[in-house]
């Protein structure tokens, strides 16, 4: 991709000058953002690259989906999975084009209230993607997936004898492997996580599909990383990623087990050609800084403009990374604070608990992150990374 | 089916511990109101438009200059029949011009002037806006609409498809009232700053005379110590709020924390152990830009309006002003006219001052060790 000239790419740095050259700096500063438009000099110039499905050849497809539900339900599947391995969020749009219509029917197919939720909660919007599944597992009670999306909304908000009752729902109608990985991983955010994760180390993985493999290696990789065992958390999530190469949640939950260990060069290397995907450019921007690497400045430009966007549309859905962004690349944990307790109302992960306590810690107001230890105590959580931070014993 | 479900359930799962991303799907609507006449210019990403319209004649997957300038004319159509501005005496005819392209941090985007004329001169103007309504429902358009030099912002589409702006009562007056507000409950709330200004006026009504404090003769010279150490502190913060306001300069806020517990300790112990006495001003200004910084924090915090910024930038400052000129016209009477009393002299002088040294101290050492 050719280097972008717009949008404040090229608004002067300046540290401590004199004023009035900074005030003129100022003006420039101004004028670069404003947009500015040209007439590309060749017809053959290439301005955007199409990913999978995202184009007008669609249309009839599209239509047929409006007419027929077998057509509507895997297109909008596709179109879900599109927005996981490319990180471009149209794709969830989309989908939920295809399904409005269906969405929209008296009284609405379960399947298509299902994928809705998971659209839904993709825009961290959670309690509507519970209302949605809630009217599915009311005309169609032993929907297993209904119940294992409902169990993933209820741990994100850290409601876990909910999310524990969801996946023993999900228990009676799925098959014995993936339950167990449901349960124990919700076990394993209370008081029982050495035995959660034994239970799951023991688990047989014989008959699994990769992706299901991959899921018990992210939960294993996640859990070990809260003991402290770092060895081993890195043997999981690799052996995720292995499985699962577009999953970049694993990813990401790699990067950040190497950037712990200030292993910012491999980071560099496992995020390369991942920048689209913005939790993924996020840890690629902090492997940037830790290295002292010139690409730092355009990373921290993207991730500024995603969030200033995202803010505009009133829907700052990436709070978490955010925050991380504040404190970790940019230094100011003032407003890093304040993005971490607003996440923290929405999103109650441990990762969310770690950013607000780290944070707080940093803007010299350790006592702001009482609600996050707060919930750790109620629960049992147990997580090294937080304890280390707080000297805090759960 | 039951692979069908689980295969499901691991996308839902990520989906949900960290939502995918690049930025969502928006379009940029930027329109300037003069009389009856509004220039504007759509800005649609490349992927929007192929979707809407479809671009990519060979099909190969790339969208080339050549291939966009091909199908202007099936974008100018569907951009008449889902971007409509009117007014109450009727709807504008919108003229297109040339299309150019703009690249934006997440791509490029079809940029398309055009030009509307309305029945009559504007006072409030309705716009329908269905962008990729039937594509992609969670397609957005970011408005600013400029009219008399003001500039208002707004979120197109969606479930507000139509919406409709009084270009008469201007939401920058909303920004200005809110972000003075903002400024004066600031200096009060941070008591920090008034601090460190009351030590460097605490001696404005005194002369140093003989290695000693004594009261001046006449309101004059007090009124002018006054205000060269009120200036200097108000056009110093106001350079380094506006250089950080615009990101220009930026401090770690732990230095600039730090620093300015440290300036209430200097400007204190200053009255005990004077070492400046004629050109506070001085260490106003110097100090003042360091302030600067600690009320730009406050600010970004804040944010400062798309369109309003300027405006909310000043605002804000004059906030910060008033509220510091409330205090210094309530303190310095009572200062000017308790100066010859031993009481000013000889206890507020050095043992108020000391007080308030020792209470920066506490903070410069909580501050700088977080």
């Amino acid at each position: 991709m050719p280097q972008p000239m717009a949008y404040g790419a090229s608004r002067p740095r300046i540290r401590g000058r004199l004023a009035c050259a900074a005030l003129l700096a100022m003006a420039a500063g101004m004028a670069a953002a404003a947009a500015s438009p040209y007439v590309p000099a060749n017809d053959d110039k290439v301005l955007a690259r199409l990913p999978a499905g995202a184009t007008h050849t669609s249309a009839p497809i599209r239509q047929q989906a409006d007419a027929r539900l077998d057509v509507a339900l895997p297109l909008a599947q596709f179109y879900i999975s599109q927005a996981r391995a490319t990180g471009d969020l149209r794709f969830l749009g989309y989908a939920e084009a295809v399904l409005s219509r269906w969405r929209s029917q008296a009284p609405p197919n379960p399947a298509v209230l299902v994928l809705q939720a998971t659209i839904l909660q993709s825009r961290h919007a959670f309690e509507a993607a519970l209302g949605e599944l809630d009217e599915a597992l009311r005309a169609r009670p032993d929907d297993a997936q209904a119940w294992l999306t409902r169990a993933t909304v209820l741990r994100v908000l850290g409601r876990y004898p909910e999310a524990g009752g969801a996946c023993a729902q999900f228990a009676r109608w799925a098959d014995a492997g993936v339950s167990v990985i449901c349960e124990q991983g919700i076990k394993g955010l209370s008081s029982d996580l050495e035995a959660a994760y034994a239970t799951l180390a023991a688990l047989s993985t014989q008959g699994m599909l990769d992706a299901e493999r991959a899921w018990r290696g992210s939960e294993l990789g996640e859990m070990a990383v809260r003991l402290g065992r770092d060895t081993d958390a890195e043997h999981w999530f690799r052996d995720a990623l292995a499985r699962s190469p577009n999953d970049f949640y694993v990813r990401a939950a790699l990067a950040d087990l190497l950037l712990s260990q200030r292993r910012s060069g491999e980071v560099l290397a496992l995020l390369q050609g991942q920048e689209s995907i913005e939790p993924l450019l996020l840890r690629l921007a902090i492997a940037q800084k830790q290295q002292g690497n010139r690409g730092l400045a355009r990373s921290a430009e993207l991730l500024q403009t995603a969030f200033a966007t995202e803010a505009e549309r009133g829907e700052p859905v990436h709070r978490r990374e955010q925050a991380r962004f504040l404190l970790e690349v940019q230094n100011r944990p003032q407003e890093a604070l304040s993005v971490a307790l607003a996440n923290w109302a929405v999103q109650r992960e441990p990762d969310d608990a770690l950013v607000l306590v780290n944070a707080a810690r940093a803007a010299g107001a350790p006592q702001r992150a009482e609600p996050a230890l707060e919930f750790a105590r109620t629960h049992g959580l147990r997580d090294v990374r937080i304890t280390a931070t707080t000297g805090a014993h759960s | 089916m039951r692979g069908f479900g689980i295969v499901l359930a691991l996308l839902t799962l990520a989906a949900a511990t960290s939502a995918q991303a690049h930025v969502a799907s928006n379009g940029f609507l930027s329109l300037q109101v003069e009389g009856a006449r509004v220039d504007g210019a759509l800005e649609l990403a490349v992927p929007d438009a192929e979707i809407a319209v479809g671009l990519d004649a060979d099909h190969d997957g790339k969208v080339t200059w050549g291939e966009v300038r091909a199908a202007q004319g099936a974008l100018v159509s569907y951009l008449r029949q889902h971007l409509q501005l009117s007014q109450a005496q009727g709807r504008c005819q919108l003229q297109f011009g040339a299309l150019q392209i703009n690249q934006r941090v997440d791509g490029n985007y079809l940029w398309q002037p055009f030009t509307g004329v309305c029945p009559a001169a504007l006072h409030e103007l309705t716009i329908n806006y269905s962008l990729l309504d039937q594509e992609d429902p969670s397609h957005r358009g970011l408005l600013t609409l400029s009219a008399q030099g003001v500039a208002q912002t707004a979120v197109l589409g969606g479930g507000r498809r139509v919406q409709s702006f009084d270009l008469r009562h201007p939401s920058v007056w909303y920004a200005f009232v809110e972000y003075l507000q903002a400024g004066i409950w600031h200096i009060w709330s941070g008591i920090d700053h008034l601090l460190f200004l009351l030590s460097l006026l605490l001696p404005a009504v005194l002369a140093r005379r003989n290695h000693r404090w004594q009261a001046v003769q006449q309101a004059a010279p007090a009124l002018l110590n006054i205000v060269k150490v009120v200036t200097a502190f108000t056009l110093a913060h106001s350079i380094t709020l506006s250089l950080a306001a615009f990101d220009i300069i930026r401090l770690p806020s732990r230095l600039t924390e730090s620093v300015i517990a440290a300036s209430i300790v200097v400007a204190a112990l200053n009255n005990v152990f004077p070492l400046v006495t004629e050109a506070r001003w001085r260490i106003a200004f110097a100090f003042g830009l360091l302030h600067g910084f600690g009320f730009a924090a406050v600010l970004s915090e804040m944010g400062l309006p798309q369109g309003a910024r300027l405006v909310s930038l000043l605002a804000f400052n004059l906030g910060v002003e008033a509220g510091q000129l409330a205090v210094v016209l309530a303190v310095m009477p009572v200062a000017y006219l308790l100066r010859s009393t031993r009481f000013y002299q000889g206890a507020l002088m050095p043992w108020g001052s000391t007080g308030i040294a020792g209470l920066a101290l506490v903070w410069l050492i909580q501050r700088a060790s977080g």
